[in-house]
């Protein structure tokens, strides 16, 4: 009797925490979609980036050898930025939900969260699950301009894609939330996203090959020693690497070291806010 | 012995709490009654919203302990939290959510079922007064409509003691009085205790019992006609009917009597001395007025002070840029 009630209880209560869970998710994605602000970066970044940047520097990603004109790769560099420009805005979004938590926990929603009954670790998991899906959503935005880019994705491909950008959602915005719990004054976006994203993005081999193996035409043309080390270095760089290998065929590194990279990094970064969140 | 416990809502033992090497509190120990409107009084920075803070077990304290209902706030922290309604001193609430789903928020995160949650916000919309305002975004509301949004909210899962942090701050004297009507109206239809700390004097007059707190330690604690009768004397204001006779009450009275704009204000000393006085100057008086002191006084008496001007901490740097507009924070 007693252990039938036990057992009631419980469900309840399970019930109870994951009508919390889903509530903060529910709250991450009501604001978003209320936030023009962020729709617009979410929507003009790509465009930017693949429109512009992306066909400016098209003509100009090839090396010449021996007078002999050819392309670097067998990849136009619209095709090549794609994958880079899907992780930047993941990246940007994911991020930037995280980091509203400085403010939240000063004066916003979670204030009223944490004095709640509901544990910090499912608070976390809401939080995470709703900055994660927002910033799917934005990736997604930039594969409606895969046609643009002439990137055909197969079906069977999508799923894998979808999954390798959640995984990169998930970690980053853990990762923002790590970056959170470890700042005090929140004094605007542009200190996260010059001091973070940016540079990350930046030295995650998006923009150009680092490779120096690739072709001859490459080989000739030396790195200088710290940044193949950086890019080497970020995590990033093989979230990237997997989301090319994904979306155009081309990997720079073991294809099966993207996946495992992204999964250790979710796993670490989740872990890290989880212990900060508990004891904050 | 359960029997006593149960009549306390709230047990604080040797509570402290220092940041740095500043005290915030040292050694806060008082029990609240069930049902009891307590008010926490204090000047900016005493240690109120500290106190507060840990009552809600959002700071812990260094040394001693708390107990919710009769649950230890670090032994069973979700039974005693299931029992408190939070109202912060900036509101808590989110902008651009309407009226209505930061209260289904609030009831979810609370693990109210779903037809008590749909029941009781209806209500509760009603009895504070914003139950035409249900779909409204939350940021098109006034400072008041807001604060009585957060008091709702406060008591949408089964909360039995209400923490207001400075509830009416920042607002007109018409919102501030509605604040307090709505209150009342909460604790006439359950039983409720409520703690509000506050340095709006008048606001505590009508309260059952006063806690005075200054630079981290309970100085008074009373009910506040106890504590005028302990702290307060008894006034006689009085405007002479010519220059002659104010002087002549002054060089009379050179200790007690003390001139305050037009008036001459002379405090009672001992038994007797109002009859004396009568007799010398009654007749001289163009009104004359019997007063005890306001519990401002008292608390002036008790603590020495009005306000203490601090640093802005990083917490008030995030605020303040926020108010300039700041990106990203609502």
């Amino acid at each position: 009797m007693t252990r039938r009630g036990d057992r009631e209880a419980t469900g309840r209560l399970a019930l109870a925490w994951a009508g919390g869970v889903y509530a903060i998710w529910l709250r991450e994605v009501k604001r978003a979609t209320r936030d023009r602000g962020q729709l617009i970066g979410g929507i003009s970044r790509p465009l930017l980036w693949v429109l512009i940047l992306g066909i400016g520097l098209n003509p100009y990603f090839r090396g010449e050898v021996y007078g002999e004109v050819r392309f670097v790769m067998p990849y136009t560099y619209l095709q090549f930025i794609f994958p880079a420009v899907v992780a930047l805005n993941i990246m940007y979004t994911s991020i930037q939900s995280a980091v509203s938590l400085i403010w939240d926990r000063e004066f916003g929603f979670l204030r009223e969260v944490l004095v709640s009954p509901m544990p910090r670790g499912l608070v976390l998991l809401g939080k995470v699950l709703g900055g994660a899906t927002v910033a799917m959503f934005h990736g997604c935005l930039v594969l409606v301009l895969a046609r643009f880019a002439d990137v055909s994705i197969a079906p069977a491909d999508i799923g894998r894609g979808l999954l390798l950008m959640a995984l990169l959602a998930l970690s980053l915005t853990s990762l923002g939330i790590v970056i959170a719990n470890r700042v005090r004054s929140f004094e605007g976006f542009g200190v996260f996203s010059n001091a973070v994203i940016l540079p990350l993005y930046f030295l995650s081999s998006s923009i150009f090959p680092i490779d120096p193996a690739l072709t001859r035409a490459q080989a000739q043309v030396i790195y200088p020693e710290w940044l193949v080390f950086l890019v080497q270095a970020n995590p990033i760089t093989y979230a990237v690497d997997a989301l090319r290998g994904t979306f155009i065929g081309f990997n720079q590194f073991d294809p099966g070291l993207g996946p495992l990279i992204l999964a250790a990094m979710g796993a670490l970064f989740f872990t890290i806010a989880l212990h900060d969140f508990r004891r904050a | 012995m359960v029997a006593v416990a149960e009549d306390k809502a709230v047990e604080l033992s040797g509570v402290g709490k220092h940041y740095g090497r500043t005290r915030a509190l040292e050694d806060v120990s008082f029990d609240i009654a069930r049902g009891q409107f307590f008010a926490l009084l204090g000047p900016n920075g005493a240690g109120k919203t500290t106190l507060l803070h840990i009552l809600c077990s959002i700071l812990q304290p260094d040394t001693g302990s708390v107990r919710i209902d009769g649950f230890d706030l670090r032994e069973n922290p979700r039974r005693a939290r299931s029992r408190l309604g939070m109202v912060f001193q900036e509101p808590s609430l989110d902008d651009r959510l309407t009226v209505h789903e930061n209260l289904d928020f609030h009831g979810l995160v609370y693990g109210v079922p779903r037809r008590l949650r749909r029941s009781r916000i209806a209500h509760l919309l009603e009895v504070v007064e914003l139950a035409d305002r249900r779909d409204t975004p939350v940021r098109a509301l006034s400072s008041g409509m807001k604060r009585r949004l957060e008091i709702a909210r406060a008591l949408i899962h089964d909360s039995t003691i209400l923490l207001l942090d400075e509830p009416t701050v920042g607002l007109d004297v018409q919102a501030r009085e509605g604040i307090w009507r709505h209150v009342e109206a909460m604790r006439a239809e359950r039983d409720l205790t409520v703690i509000v700390t506050t340095h709006y004097v008048e606001e505590v007059e009508s309260c059952d019992r006063v806690c005075i707190i200054d630079q981290g330690r309970v100085v008074a604690l009373d009910s506040p006609g106890a504590l005028k009768a302990a702290h307060g004397k008894e006034i006689i204001r009085f405007l002479p009917r010519d220059e002659a006779s104010g002087r002549a009450v002054l060089e009379h009275y050179p200790e007690v009597a003390s001139r305050r704009g037009q008036f001459i204000v002379v405090e009672v000393a001992g038994a007797g001395f109002v009859d004396d006085f009568l007799a010398r100057f009654g007749n001289r008086a163009r009104e004359l007025a019997f007063e005890s002191m306001s519990l401002e006084e008292v608390f002036l008496a008790v603590t020495g002070r009005e306000l203490r001007d601090r640093l802005a901490d990083p917490r008030e740097q995030t605020r303040s840029f926020g108010k300039r507009g700041g990106e990203h924070t609502r």
